[in-house]
């Protein structure tokens, strides 16, 4: 009749009180199941999106800042910034580039066939973008936004000393009857433009000759075409862009913007002199970083934001999480009230009731103690007594609160559909996404995984534990002489 | 001498004052004998047998167990292995049967008991008077007399030589009371144990081999 056997002939023997304490921790179980249940299918969502979403970073003015400050002076980013903050730890690799519009007049851009003449707009050319780079292997093919699919990329050589090649689109060399190792010419046009009437003037052109050493098709990412029309048309868009888009050192396209900009000076000398004096930069630069984690974003944004001139701040990838993720970032957070609540209630209902149940036994506990019995094993008996019924009523919990959850959020999600919001958002390449709300919903489910029924057993049974410490206090400072003579 | 008490003080404080319930008290007793203390209602008879027992302490004085303190020893040690306490209202565990109360003390001690220690419950029970099926009967289905036995049989499972009872029969009737006086002097003289009875009744008194009175805290010899 040791203090184990006790314990369970303790539960055996009183079955009315062990069912009164068994439907107490299996109610309130079922609040504190059903919350971990919905936090975690929340996290997951957190996890699986903010994956999604991507590791990319960049740095700009902050606009609504800048709206509220209109007179400060806003500095530009010089590339000894953009280095520093790409020299960080937490940054895998980095990118920065310059981008130009160009027409040729012997290579016909790529057009979709769904797509009709209505794209051309009048006026110049401008048919095709140049995107600089100074990453040699090109951070648009490691992240897999594209693919090599024939030759090679830049050297280190190349980017610096903008050596003139290129890398293209496989349709687009395809519609040219381009290969790798011929040459791609565009024009590098100067217009005046005139303000009253509206109208351009060329002013004069340079060839822009370009071997191509690569080619490249982007990821079919953008497989689901939306239900919804208009944003079908613009992933279409977006997709032919690309296509039209050749990569270049960023070398080129500041010569080229600087020959640009001197022909126009030279035509608009109203113009010259009205900038006469200003010291003039080429160099604009938008730089992109990618993190080795999607979790290191807080900590990399906490150590540029320091480095950045006034108004600026880090734009990153993980940011529109919080714009697409309203209705399960408010789930998230009722869940996480919810089981604050359902634990500090556990603690203090089953507290209570295994006193009270324990006063009632107070007789059998000192004659234990009359007993010579060691005070710690009259607290073991009642702890096994306490835990037997708590792993039954936390095990029953465990299935239906998780059952609980997937109906209490069916029925928010659905609740949260007919609310339809909409952000407006500044485009970033590379970091702005097209997941959406229902993207969100989608990954949103209640599984009843490893990870929930262990972590619901170690919130369950510790959060018992604690509310036996009290009954346990009671125990220890029994005086048996009191009780039994 | 298996059990001494030296000195015993205790008292409770009243305001500035001491109530003294045992004062300068020195006692002792040997193997082989039944012992009463007889006192009136709130003389200090519990106090002593408390003390005794190892269930409170003594603001001064000591009590050794053959020849040995027992705070030195341990009140939990003491209790567990070296006395049998019986207590007026037999303090027995409800939910438990007879057999399981008498078992209970045997998973506590530390003292050689043989190992089927079921047998051994249900024979000190025979012994005591209680046959088989009312052993295996839930305590409070039996009678006082009954409940009492199972008390003494529960004092006895862990083979202690000294056994402590408060008002053993205060709960009992007359024909009854003699059965439980009768064991007692059974186990002092056949088996050689030290029996310690307090009481206020004097029929008892007369029966045992040397009584004690207890007096405004003071111990002295009733003839
Ligand atoms: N907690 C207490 N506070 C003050 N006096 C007490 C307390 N407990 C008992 N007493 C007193 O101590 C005296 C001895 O009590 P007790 O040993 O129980 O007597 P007995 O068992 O002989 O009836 C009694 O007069 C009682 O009133
Ligand atoms: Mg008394």
């Amino acid at each position: 009749m040791n203090f184990i056997k006790r314990g369970f002939l303790g539960i055996t023997r009183k079955k009315g009180k062990s069912l009164i304490l068994l439907a107490v921790i299996f109610i309130l179980g079922n609040l504190i199941s059903g919350a971990i249940s919905i936090q975690q299918a929340t996290g997951n969502v957190e996890s699986t999106i903010k994956e999604r979403l991507g590791t990319a970073a960049t740095i700009d003015i902050d606009y609504d800042e800048w709206e509220a400050k209109p007179d400060t002076d806003v500095e530009e980013i010089n590339v000894d910034l953009i280095k520093e903050i790409g020299n960080l730890s937490y940054v895998k690799y980095y990118d920065y580039s310059m981008s130009t519009w160009m027409g040729s007049e012997s290579v016909e851009r790529y057009q979709d066939e769904e797509m009709d003449g209505d794209y051309f707009v009048d006026g110049p050319s401008m048919d095709f973008r140049l995107k600089g780079i100074n990453y040699a292997p090109v951070i648009d093919f490691e992240e897999g936004k594209a693919e090599l699919t024939d030759g090679r990329v830049f050297t280190d050589d190349e980017i610096e000393k903008g050596t003139s090649v290129t890398i293209i689109s496989h349709k687009l060399a395809n519609e040219n009857n381009l290969h790798v190792g011929d040459t791609f010419t565009l024009a590098n046009e100067v217009y005046t433009y005139d303000e009253e009437t509206g109208e351009e003037d060329f002013v004069t052109s340079r060839d822009v000759v370009l071997e191509i050493i690569g080619l490249f098709e982007p990821q079919e990412a953008k497989k689901e075409t939306d239900e919804n029309a208009d944003s079908g048309m613009m992933i279409l868009t977006d997709d032919m862009e690309y296509h039209n888009t050749v990569y270049v050192p960023n070398e080129i396209v500041i010569d080229e913007s600087q020959f640009n900009w001197e022909e126009y000076m030279k035509a608009d000398e109203e113009f010259a002199e009205m900038m006469e004096g200003e010291e003039e930069s080429f160099e604009y630069y938008e730089p992109i970083y990618y993190l080795n984690n999607p979790e290191d974003i807080e900590a990399f944004t906490e150590e540029v934001k320091p480095l950045l001139p006034e108004l600026y701040t880090v734009i990153s990838a993980s940011d529109q999480y919080e714009n697409i993720a309203g209705p399960i970032e408010s789930m998230s957070k009722l869940a996480k009230y919810v089981l604050i609540v359902a634990v500090i209630a556990t603690v203090l209902i089953t507290g209570l009731v295994v006193l009270l149940f324990l006063r009632d036994r107070k007789r059998e506990l000192g004659i234990y103690l009359s007993l010579g019995e060691k005070r710690s094993r009259v607290v073991g008996q009642i702890l096994i007594e306490v835990m037997v019924v708590a792993v039954v009523g936390i095990t029953l919990s465990l299935f239906s609160g998780n059952l609980l959850a997937q109906q209490v959020s069916d029925t928010m999600m659905k609740a949260d559909d007919n609310k339809d919001e909409y952000y407006e958002e500044y485009y970033y390449e590379g970091i702005s996404t097209d997941l959406t709300a229902d993207d969100v919903m989608d990954s949103y489910e209640v599984t009843l995984n490893s990870s929930y029924i262990l972590g619901f057993y170690g919130v369950g049974l510790v959060t018992i534990l604690i509310s036996t410490i009290i009954p346990l206090i009671y125990i220890v400072r029994l005086n048996p002489k009191k009780i039994l003579m | 001498m298996i059990l001494e008490a030296k000195d015993l003080n205790y008292y409770y404080q009243d305001g500035e004052q001491r109530r003294y319930i045992l004062k300068d008290t020195s006692i002792s007793f040997e193997k082989g004998k039944f012992y009463t203390i007889l006192g009136q209602s709130g003389s200090g008879k519990t106090t002593l047998l408390s003390l005794l027992s190892a269930l409170d302490s003594p603001h001064s004085g000591e009590i050794l167990f053959n020849e040995e303190d027992i705070k030195k020893i341990g009140y939990e040690k003491y209790r567990r292995n070296n006395v049998g306490i019986i207590f007026q209202s037999y303090n027995l565990v409800p939910t438990f049967t007879a057999v399981e109360n008498v078992l209970v003390p045997m998973s506590i001690t530390e003292n050689e008991i043989p190992e089927d220690t079921k047998t051994v419950a249900y024979n000190l029970l025979d012994y005591i008077g209680i046959v088989k099926n009312k052993a295996d009967r839930l305590v409070n289905r039996l009678s006082g007399g009954e409940q009492q036995r199972v008390a003494i049989a529960r004092a006895l499972a862990t083979n202690v030589e000294l056994i402590l009872a408060d008002e053993p029969t205060g709960n009992l009737d007359e024909e009854m009371e003699q059965e439980i006086i009768d064991i007692f002097k059974r186990l002092a003289h056949e088996h050689g144990k030290c029996v310690i009875v307090v009481t206020h009744s004097n029929e008892i008194a007369l029966q045992s081999d040397q009584a004690f009175r207890l007096r405004k805290g003071v111990l002295s010899a009733y003839e």
